[in-house]
């Protein structure tokens, strides 16, 4: 966690300094953000921001151990499918609602987290990378065959959510997005604020020197086992909150869309787009990926095509485009992940940064 | 006992196929020190092109090797060209996500192409088995495992007796060395590849009488090639073939002891002990 003094000190200069303006943008960004549901209306407007808000938590909270700490693990998808399993299963044969259970969620995360912890961490590399997917899969298995428990492939299917009240009031009785919609933003800027945390605190610098180089930071006295393994569970309670979020949100799961390699997949490649080891980073990514499948999924993209007069809507390609494009959505995600890593391995934020420095420059 | 026999040759007989697929995936990382996530998707790659020669053109699947194993083996070498070799100095995470990133544009352009629908490629010896002693054994399992057998001896005599082969050996135990002995290690890297993904597909053409057939098969098949590179040692194509037989063998026993639901569990927890406590590989051979 970041030390609470330097943040105090940080604030401190900010409100005497220079950094009031960007403090003030920021304020008036979320600001501008909370207000949104009141003047937005399209509920499918919303759902694309709150699918953002839910992969900026997950790209964030992976940055927070394959960015910071240099530890790329391609089996977060089990963290996700721990918290979200464990939330629905209790809201749907406990009757315990989420907003408990999402609680359960991340404490069954820092146990598996701590368990895979002390498995994986011993590996470095192309084994690290080969053991985390191991681990996700074993997961995904096991969620299948162990069907009383999980009810394996069906799937759990939560149609209705208890209201959440205070004292007598109901507050929201989640029959809108709305709800979601704060939920999502509020996650979302709190892991923000973490990262910024991680990034300037000691801890945050112990991440770093063991990306750096995990044998100096040793040498150093840095206990990699241990500040490794701290990383993974801020990472996987992240991880396991954005995944509660996601399977109440949608009201379904099963073993195939929250256990599987693609949304470990997907979890790097948000953080991997936008840039590793940024604040930023993340968030880009998960609006760029969201945004561009969306258009993809909803056949805005060949709508457009063929308003802009490149394609005929009735000749073959036109027709096969309707059909078939909003299936392959996924396909934008791995031409993305090419042309980034060929041509901009720093991330969209970094390939940006480096424009505007050689602008300077030149 | 004449179960645990019956599941014991199957499981040597799928090992085979198994072999084909670890010992690719172990040729591309000695010689490129890449793992190539990409790998199950070239295996899907060459089930499709054996069901559409079969469909289109009536080609058994195990005659249409001849057709996709140079085919499949021009793309590696593409890919190797164009895209791995701009990453090969790159951070190891890099090189896996873009070969992650290939192999999805793979499957969904072989998605938008073909559907998603699984397709199954019946022969009329599809099902069918001779019976030895008692034990059954399936017909084309047999066959294919024939032809993995002729083609890992060839590949053996490739990689030990001719010049190439000699050169893609050096250039696997040490890139620089190989270099200064005058070895043309691009050239090299993308034989290499393209060696490791004509494999791939020939093991894809050689399932695809007994498998399902759809785009999202590749996933699974590159996760077992993992496990078999890292049981035998990565980058040792000895291992990978033992590797890959023992999988087999596990899988079916596994398979009928534990149920077929957890076959995969009993394989990849036999994955994560053989990391955690010989992470060289059963063989041993150097981690680096």
């Amino acid at each position: 966690m970041p030390s609470p003094s330097f943040i105090r000190r940080k604030w401190i200069t900010s409100a005497g300094g220079k950094r009031v303006i960007p403090l003030l943008l920021l304020a008036s960004g979320v600001a501008l953000l909370a207000l949104i549901p009141l003047s937005v209306q399209s509920t499918y407007a919303l759902h694309i921001m709150i699918l953002t808000f839910v992969s900026i938590i997950m790209g964030s909270a992976w940055n927070i151990l394959g960015g910071y700490t240099g530890q790329y693990s391609v089996g977060h998808a089990a963290y996700f499918g721990v918290g979200a399993y464990t939330t629905m299963i209790l809201l749907q044969f406990r009757h315990i609602a989420p907003w408990y259970g999402m609680w359960a969620g991340v404490g069954a995360t820092i146990v598996t987290a701590l368990i895979i912890g002390s498995i994986c961490f011993r590996l470095r590399g192309p084994y690290f990378v080969l053991a985390s997917i191991a681990v996700a899969e074993i997961f995904r298995v096991t969620a299948l065959n162990l069907k009383d428990l999980t009810n394996g492939a069906e799937g759990i299917l939560v149609t209705e959510l208890p209201p959440l009240k205070f004292g007598d009031t109901v507050i929201t009785d989640f029959t809108t997005k709305v709800p979601f919609f704060y939920t999502g933003l509020i996650t979302a800027l709190f892991v923000i604020f973490v990262t910024r945390g991680v990034q300037h605190s000691k801890l945050g610098y112990y991440f770093q020197a063991i990306r750096e180089d995990q044998d100096a930071a040793h040498s150093l006295g840095i206990n990699p086992a241990l500040y490794k393994n701290i990383a993974l569970v801020i990472s996987a309670v992240f991880t396991s909150v954005a995944g509660s979020l996601y399977a109440v949100y949608v009201g379904f799961i099963d073993p195939g869309t929250v256990f599987s390699l693609d949304v470990s997949v997907q979890i790097v490649t948000i953080a991997i787009i936008g840039g590793i080891g940024t604040i930023l980073g993340p968030v880009i990514g998960a609006i760029v990926l969201v945004t561009l499948s969306e258009a993809l999924r909803s056949n805005a993209l060949t709508n457009a095509l063929i308003h802009a007069g490149l394609v005929n809507a009735d000749s073959r390609v036109g027709v096969f485009l309707k059909e078939n494009l909003s299936h392959a959505h996924i396909l934008i995600y791995g031409i993305l992940v090419v042309i980034v890593i060929l041509f901009m391995p720093q991330g969209l934020l970094g390939f940006a940064r480096r424009i505007v420095t050689r602008k300077r420059k030149g | 006992m004449s179960i645990f026999v019956q599941s014991l040759i199957s499981g040597i007989l799928i090992g085979g196929v198994y072999a084909l697929i670890g010992i690719g995936l172990t040729i591309i990382f000695g010689v490129m020190r890449v793992i190539n996530f990409a790998h199950g998707d070239l295996l899907m790659l060459g089930m499709y092109a054996t069901y559409f020669l079969f469909t289109q053109f009536h080609i058994d699947p195990f005659v249409s090797i001849v057709i996709t194993m140079p085919l499949m083996f021009l793309y590696g070498a593409f890919l190797q060209r164009f895209f791995i070799n701009r990453v090969l100095d790159a951070l190891p995470q890099n090189q896996i996500l873009l070969t992650i990133g290939l192999g999805l544009i793979m499957s969904n352009t072989v998605m938008l192409a073909f559907t998603s629908d699984y397709k199954i490629l019946s022969t009329r010896y599809s099902s069918s088995s001779v019976s030895l002693h008692g034990i059954s054994i399936s017909l084309p399992l047999l066959v294919s495992f024939a032809i993995t057998t002729v083609i890992t001896i060839a590949l053996y005599w490739f990689l030990l007796k001719t010049d190439t082969g000699q050169a893609i050996r050096a250039t696997a135990q040490d890139r620089e060395a190989a270099r200064l002995m005058g070895i043309n290690v691009k050239r090299m890297s993308i034989i290499a590849f393209g060696l490791g993904s004509a494999l791939a597909a020939t093991a894809g053409a050689l399932i695809s009488p007994t498998y399902y057939i759809f785009p999202q098969v590749g996933s699974s098949f590159t996760l077992k090639a993992f496990v078999i590179t890292v049981l035998g040692g990565m980058g040792s194509v000895i291992g990978a073939t033992l590797g890959g037989i023992l999988i087999g063998v596990a899988e079916s026993i596994g398979g009928v002891y534990f149920g077929s639901g957890w076959k995969e569990v009993v394989v990849f927890v036999l994955f994560l002990l053989v990391l955690l406590f010989r992470p060289s590989g059963l063989l041993g051979k150097s981690r680096t």
